[in-house]
């Protein structure tokens, strides 16, 4: 029973975002415990399954019976547990907030389809991370787009539905090139499991080395339009700020993430690590993910929209994880990979809080947010550790990505990643601190009729992800030891 | 001239990666959003066809058996089926981004880009 | 689409602008009448004979759906619309694909992995018969449903027919 673990957690949360719309034609008081059960069985499980890899290794699971060529794998290793991991945990919080919020947000009658859409979002993510088949993956990744695209416009707001649409179309775009990047393949390795290509490759590319190169940069042209790398992030900023805060939390945290990661698994598992000192194909990642650091935080300075300055801020970010991949270093992969968890946590608790200040207050201008600590203590403080995190002040989780992001660049005799991560990070500081300290000694808000209290189901999700953040900022030490085991492909 | 000779060989795939890169130009360059999701069309249509010629073996038949006859070049029936996937998924993005066009044309008016663009600065303005 | 015996700037125009048309023609409609339920066991018959022969789930529930579609387009919107209620669609797209989920969960059961076919006892028959193939034919008929269920929804909704939400 042990073995089947890995099918059985995307089975469930799919089996769940499938049996929403019967559940709530039946009666709908109990959509919301019928969503919120699966995912956090699939967190418990996600828990268990790291204790499994931890005891027997990296271990594969055959669908239907079929050995590998001809079935469907599923691959389940150390960046494959931590993926789950990193899902479930950050998904379920931000559920919990959404089923009190949407309700502001959107038509009482798609309500049900909010749940079915984010569940079979995280379903398929979590196929994206354990999957060992390229066609598989290719599946997933659609199905991903579709979803993620759903929950922005499921609140039919003009703004929402172009941002939808430019980001529907964008991804198609990526998802046209990953495509193409399979054939590629499958044209000259015959075979679409991870472990059978990367056999065939190395031999393969002294045959046909231009199709190799092709499906490499169209790889990274499709998985960076997906993840938002910095000339391909123009679909980001409508997308996130206008959707409702909690799909723009799970848009921000976990899906450009999981694009990543795949970039990551198809990189270094399929493509023999040979190819990437003949090919700079990593410098023009590394380069690429400089100029989003750094132009991603001198774009959310000029942002009057808080959403859209913490948008920004998210393109800024996920530079850091791709910088991790493009040094490809053993520090710098594994802080960019924490990296992605300490994101996930702080994008998400931050999109949280700016959404519970909409919905009590309605405000969304960063002028008018004078004084509003005053009002809404707790969740300020929230913001306040969030953005301490971003900086990268020691204590919080954000510092020690950073900090493992510099070691692996000064471990590569690469000094002048220090420079710029030093650089972004002052640069967030800028416009970061203002909003904290404006919030706290700015003058006091005017209590409105109309500004609602604060409920504790909304609360509560927030306080959690703060305390995750200062918790993984000093006992960071598991997690590491993990991701120094995954990075070993 | 082996470039020319190998164009003309391959035909199948040269074409394919014609229509790809004009699907890809469509979808960027052109204002019509209705436009965009026929270049998207395009493009998804020109891998799929990519993807099926790969998997064509020369003088081969569908792999059925047929009467008795066993030993005769048979395609490879994988492409196929995953094209069968591809294909759906491909309908599937098509009516969802049709759908938000008709959603856009009750909002805006208009299904062009660039006068959503003109019309969203005006308000925002 | 020009009517065949009507005005067309008098007819058709001032009804697309309600969002709503028919095509008034008798021979339009009663070729209709009559092809619809052939192209429907058409359409099953590819669901059913999708370990035999191409097609299967996906071709099938299409040519199902489209039959729907005729009806609707050569008759009245309105009434096509209403042939396949909205909770009757909710059940059959939700109904197929945790149909597909529960049959690979007897792989499961029964010991082996999941969405195992023969090993987990379904049944083998000759192969070239209608009953063979153990649970590909099951997943045929979930697909099926789920994909004529779903293009139906989505034809009626896009043509602002009785009920135009959602992007299911």
């Amino acid at each position: 029973m042990s073995n089947h673990i890995p099918v059985l957690i995307i089975v469930l949360v799919l089996g769940a975002s499938f049996s929403i719309p019967l559940v709530a034609r039946w009666r709908k008081t109990l959509i919301f415990p019928a969503a919120v059960t699966p995912l956090a069985i699939s967190f418990g499980l996600s828990l268990y399954l790291f204790y499994l890899v931890g005891q027997q290794g990296a271990f594969s699971y055959h669908l239907g019976e079929w050995e590998p060529p001809w079935g469907i794998e599923l691959y389940v290793d150390y960046l494959g547990a931590y993926m789950i991991m990193v899902l479930s945990s950050i998904s379920l919080p931000v559920l919990v907030f959404a089923s009190r919020d949407i309700h502001h947000d959107i038509r009482e009658e798609v309500v049900s389809w909010y749940y079915t859409l984010y569940l079979l979002l995280i379903g398929s993510m979590m196929g994206i991370a354990l999957t060992n088949d390229l066609f598989n993956l290719f599946v997933f990744v659609e199905i991903s787009a579709i979803a993620a695209c759903g929950i922005i416009s499921i609140k039919e707001d003009r703004k929402c539905i172009e941002a939808s649409f430019k980001y529907l179309i964008l991804s198609a775009l990526g998802s046209g090139c990953v495509l193409l990047a399979v054939a590629m393949i499958y044209m000259i390795t015959g075979y679409l499991n991870f472990d059978y290509v990367a056999a065939t490759m190395t031999e393969a590319l002294s045959l046909y080395p231009y199709n190799i190169l092709i499906a490499l940069s169209l790889l990274i042209v499709g998985f960076g339009v997906k993840s938002a790398l910095f000339p391909l992030h123009v679909w980001l900023p409508d997308a996130h700020s206008s959707a409702p805060s909690p799909s723009s939390a799970v848009l921000s945290g976990l899906v450009i993430k999981i694009y990543a990661v795949a970039l990551v698994k198809m990189l270094f598992r399929v493509f023999p690590t040979a190819i990437y000192e003949v090919v700079p194909v990593l410098d023009i990642v590394l380069f690429l993910s400089v100029l989003a650091v750094v132009f991603g935080s001198i774009f959310a300075m000029v942002q009057d929209d808080i959403k859209r300055m913490l948008a920004y801020s998210s393109i800024a970010q996920i530079g850091y994880v791709f910088m991790g991949i493009g040094l490809f270093g053993d520090r710098a992969l594994v802080g960019g990979l924490l990296h992605i968890f300490n994101h996930a946590m702080m994008k998400a608790m931050l999109f949280l809080a700016a959404g519970m200040i909409i919905y009590a207050t309605g405000i969304r201008r960063i002028k008018d947010l004078k004084g509003i600590g005053v009002r809404m203590p707790l969740t300020m403080a929230a913001f306040t550790i969030g953005a301490f995190a971003m900086v990268g002040i020691p204590g919080t989780s954000g510092f020690i990505s950073k900090w493992f992001l510099a070691l692996g660049a000064l471990d590569l005799g690469r000094p002048f990643y220090v420079a710029i991560i030093l650089l972004s990070s002052l640069l967030n500081g800028i416009y970061y601190f203002p909003i904290v300290v404006n919030a706290f000694f700015g003058s006091k808000i005017e209590p409105h009729p109309e500004h609602k209290d604060v409920p504790a189901s909304m609360l509560i999700p927030i306080l959690l992800l703060a305390a995750g953040v200062i918790f993984f900022g000093f006992f960071p030490g598991p997690l590491l030891d993990l991701l120094e085991q995954a990075i070993s492909f | 001239m082996e470039t020319i000779e190998n164009l003309i060989n391959n035909y199948y795939y040269f074409v394919a990666m014609v229509l790809f890169v004009i699907g890809f130009h469509t979808m960027l360059t052109h204002s019509n959003l209705i436009k965009k999701v026929i270049g998207m069309n395009i493009m998804d249509t020109s891998i799929f066809l990519f993807f099926v010629a790969i998997g064509y073996v020369h003088d081969g038949r569908a792999p059925i058996f047929l009467n008795g006859v066993e030993d005769h070049a048979y395609v490879h029936p994988l492409p196929s089926a995953l094209i069968l996937t591809g294909i759906v998924v491909a309908v599937s993005v098509t009516a969802y981004a049709l759908s938000l066009i008709v959603k856009l044309y009750e909002h805006y008016g208009t299904v062009d880009a660039d006068e959503i663009a003109l019309i969203r600065s005006r308000e925002d303005s | 689409m020009k009517t065949s015996t009507l005005d067309a700037s008098k007819v058709f125009y001032p009804l697309l602008e309600r969002g709503w048309f028919c095509v008034e023609d008798i021979v339009v409609r009663s070729v209709a009448r009559i092809i619809v339920p052939f192209i429907q066991l058409y359409g099953f018959y590819v669901i059913f004979h999708g370990h035999l022969s191409p097609g299967g789930g996906f071709a099938g529930g299409a040519i199902v759906a489209s039959s729907m579609i005729l009806y609707g387009l050569s008759f009245n919107l309105e009434a096509g619309s209403r042939k396949l209620r909205h909770d009757v669609s909710t059940v059959l797209e939700s109904g197929g694909a945790l149909w597909y989920l529960l049959i690979g969960l007897f792989g499961i059961l029964v010991g082996g992995q999941y969405l195992t076919n023969l090993g987990a006892g379904f049944y083998r028959g000759v192969p070239g018969q209608l009953f063979s193939s153990g649970m590909i034919f099951l997943l045929s008929m979930g697909i099926g449903a789920k994909v004529a269920s779903t293009m139906i929804t989505l034809f009626y909704s896009l043509s602002g027919g009785e009920d135009s939400g959602g992007n299911h």
